[in-house]
């Protein structure tokens, strides 16, 4: 969960900066046109004062004696506008307006001047030559456009600020509505792994995409338990078929079995016990199926480890004196965990007859359990000859076993169930070389805090 | 004892009847379950083995017509499906014991003198004694005369459901079943060892009962506990 909130806290973080770098670009792209508007407005209504000014006096009239009289005499009118009349001698000198500039180019430009006080002010100039040689100007002050011009830096950066929080904000509540969808289709993917395949994802909260995945990975689980169970009744068939012909095959054989002639009765015992080898590798087979598929009844309770492991430990003792060997108990912490008495007796019983069956005798086996983080532990260990590494991954799977074993009976799927089981109680089966020797730990998550207080029970009863 | 055997296949069918007949006793056979339940109509048997797919009806169906109407013959399911899974249904419709194809005759006897005998003679299962040998609860011991010998928790299970069965034969897969409630089958001598180490305990107490029926299981003999 902690590296899915990371992941989501990245994603939104880098849609976010996208998202602020887009709407910086916007931002200016966006100024920029505002700017050009401003500008070519500024231009037409100098274009038009111009014609205007020009214009009323009347062609010939326009000498610069009636363009200055009409300037002094507008200025008197008018103290406050945004325009400025002015007229230059053609050598340059300023024959009438109030303003302190160098006479500009004709045509549009910009300048500036000292207005008002010490400040420089830009304006846009458009200038006219005269018949006379002389040049009219007229200065407009574009104060809209210098105050745009100086907002522009702030408003850009502010809108990316509010962009990016945004951005953020927006993934971040869209990466958990996403996760919120997607909890209902991981709880089902699950259910599933666990061995549950008749888990459906939940479609009624789902739309748009979500729901044409859900539905895409519901028809998917169709046909994967179709499969499932079309495989389900072969091995059940198979098992029928199979025992069925076996069992005529062992009372025929038991006809033979007392026969008068002793070399024909014991060729008969010994074909009996062959057929009953094929039931136990079949039996087993069938069982490592049911687990690994999570069909076995499982009895799931909270399960003290430390009793069973010395009643287990009870059992196998003798077993492995037999065959010469040793079988010791190590540390036993108190542990629980959620388990199938039955299955984890077959956890313990297969890893020690593996001990019995694998190892020389004179062997020295101990078993231990601790608890270890959130986990119970039970360990294994022998001071045997181990395993060649190259057989160490290959022995917990089906028919598989170790090269040098390949003599000793046995259906092959002992390691296969166990690891099978320890999966089944969601934990692992690992081995390893301890040189000497061959070490088994079996990691089941401990299920503590509800069956610890054994003890105290029995000491109130 | 009478035996109804109820199985359509004639192979299986035959071995059985000739197996049990070898041993003594009298056999009914039927195959089909309709025929059964006629049978059963006539003449009350001591067991029943039943198989579980028959031509005709379902054998968990034949048990529960049986049950519903209120006839607790005893009944051994016999079935080519031999899951754990497959067990719990045919003992949760009402059979006394469950046997997977295949099997043996000694086997099958003693399930069926087993269950046949658990209906007249029940009352008598806590009573851990038989003769001069009893069982110590309290201090998990046997105690023969004056002498006592500490048992582990196996030994001790082990001998508790060999007296509780005494005179009777007992086979290992009965004894995984009963007294380590395994329901999968080791591949090594979990029985034997554990029963070597029984009858080493009992030769010290100068009492060893127990004997070994080649290929079939254990009988706890009473007459030699006193």
């Amino acid at each position: 969960m902690t590296v899915q909130t990371h992941r989501v806290g990245r994603l939104a973080i880098e849609v976010g900066f996208a998202f602020a770098v887009a709407m910086l670009g916007v931002g200016i792209i966006g100024f920029g046109v505002a700017d050009a508007w401003v500008s070519n407005r500024i231009d037409a209504s100098l274009r038009h004062h111009t014609a205007k000014y020009l214009g009323s006096l009347d062609g010939s009239g326009a000498t610069d004696r009636a363009v200055a009289a009409k300037i002094v005499d507008w200025q008197r009118r008018k103290i406050l506008s945004e325009r400025t009349y002015l007229l230059f001698r053609k050598d340059g000198t300023p024959v009438a307006g109030r303003l302190d500039i160098a006479p500009p180019a004709p045509g549009f430009s910009n300048v500036e001047f000292l207005g008002g006080g010490t400040k420089y002010q830009s304006g846009r100039a458009l200038a006219t030559k005269l018949r006379s040689g002389s040049l009219f100007v007229i200065v407009q002050h574009s104060e809209a456009a210098a105050s745009l011009n100086a907002l522009l830096p702030q408003v850009v950066l502010s809108i990316s600020m509010v962009a990016l929080v945004m951005g953020v904000g927006a993934t971040f509540l869209f990466a958990h509505l996403t996760a919120s969808r997607l909890a209902e289709t991981q709880s089902t993917a699950d259910a599933i792994a666990a061995g549950d395949l008749s888990h459906r994802i939940p479609m009624d909260r789902l739309d748009g995409i979500f729901a044409v995945q859900a539905e895409s990975l519901n028809r998917m689980l169709d046909r994967m338990e179709e499969l499932v169970r079309a495989q389900r009744l072969f091995s059940s068939n198979l098992a029928h078929d199979l025992r069925t012909p076996l069992t005529r095959l062992r009372s025929l054989l038991a006809r033979g079995v007392g026969h008068h002639d002793q070399n024909s009765s014991s060729l008969f015992e010994n074909a009996d016990r062959e057929c009953l080898a094929i039931i136990n590798i079949f039996d087993a087979l069938l069982r490592l199926a049911e687990i690994e598929t999570g069909r076995h009844p499982s009895n799931m309770a909270s399960l003290a480890l430390r009793p069973l492991i010395e009643d287990v430990v009870d059992t196998m003792e003798p077993v492995i004196a037999d065959h010469g060997s040793r079988l010791e108990l190590g540390r036993l912490d108190d542990v629980t965990i959620s388990g199938d008495p039955d299955l984890i007796n077959q956890l313990l019983v297969n890893l020690l007859e593996n001990v019995a069956t694998h190892t020389p005798s004179g062997t020295s086996a101990m078993l231990s359990l601790a608890r270890d983080a959130g986990d119970a532990v039970i360990t294994i260990c022998d001071n045997g000859p181990g395993l060649p590494a190259a057989d160490l991954a290959r022995v917990t799977q089906a028919f598989q076993r170790g090269s040098a074993s390949a003599k000793v009976r046995g259906s092959g799927l002992g390691l296969a169930i166990a690891r099978a089981i320890a999966r089944f109680h969601k934990g692992s089966l690992d081995l390893s070389n301890r040189w000497p020797g061959l070490e088994v730990r079996v990691h089941i998550p401990a299920n503590d805090g509800i069956i610890l207080p054994v003890d105290a029970d029995s000491a109130a009863a | 004892m009478h035996f109804l055997i109820v199985e359509d296949d004639p192979v299986i069918a035959e071995h059985i009847v000739a197996g049990l007949r070898n041993r003594g006793h009298c056999t009914t056979l039927a195959q089909t379950g309709s025929e059964a339940i006629r049978s059963l109509d006539q003449r009350q048997p001591d067991a029943v083995i039943l198989d579980r797919l028959l031509p005709d009806v379902n054998g968990l169906t034949v048990i529960g017509h049986l049950r519903s109407r209120g006839d607790q013959v005893p009944l051994l399911m016999l079935s080519a499906l031999g899951s754990v899974k497959d067990r719990i249904e045919g003992l949760q419709v009402g059979a006394d014991d469950y046997l997977a194809k295949p099997f043996d005759i000694d086997e099958l006897e003693a399930r069926l003198s087993a269950i046949a005998r658990r209906t007249s003679a029940r009352s008598d299962s806590a009573h851990l004694e038989v003769g001069r040998l009893r069982l110590d609860p309290s201090s998990h011991c046997a105690v023969y005369r004056d002498a006592s010998v500490a048992l582990n928790r196996k030994q001790y299970s082990l001998l508790a459901h060999l007296i509780r069965n005494a005179d009777r034969l007992v086979t290992r897969s009965m004894l995984l079943e009963s007294v380590w409630s395994y329901s999968f089958s080791p591949t090594t001598n979990i029985v034997e060892s554990n029963m070597s180490r029984l009858r080493t305990a009992l030769l010290d107490l100068g009492c060893d009962p127990i004997e070994t029926q080649r290929g079939a299981g254990y009988v706890l003999r009473s007459e030699r506990c006193t």
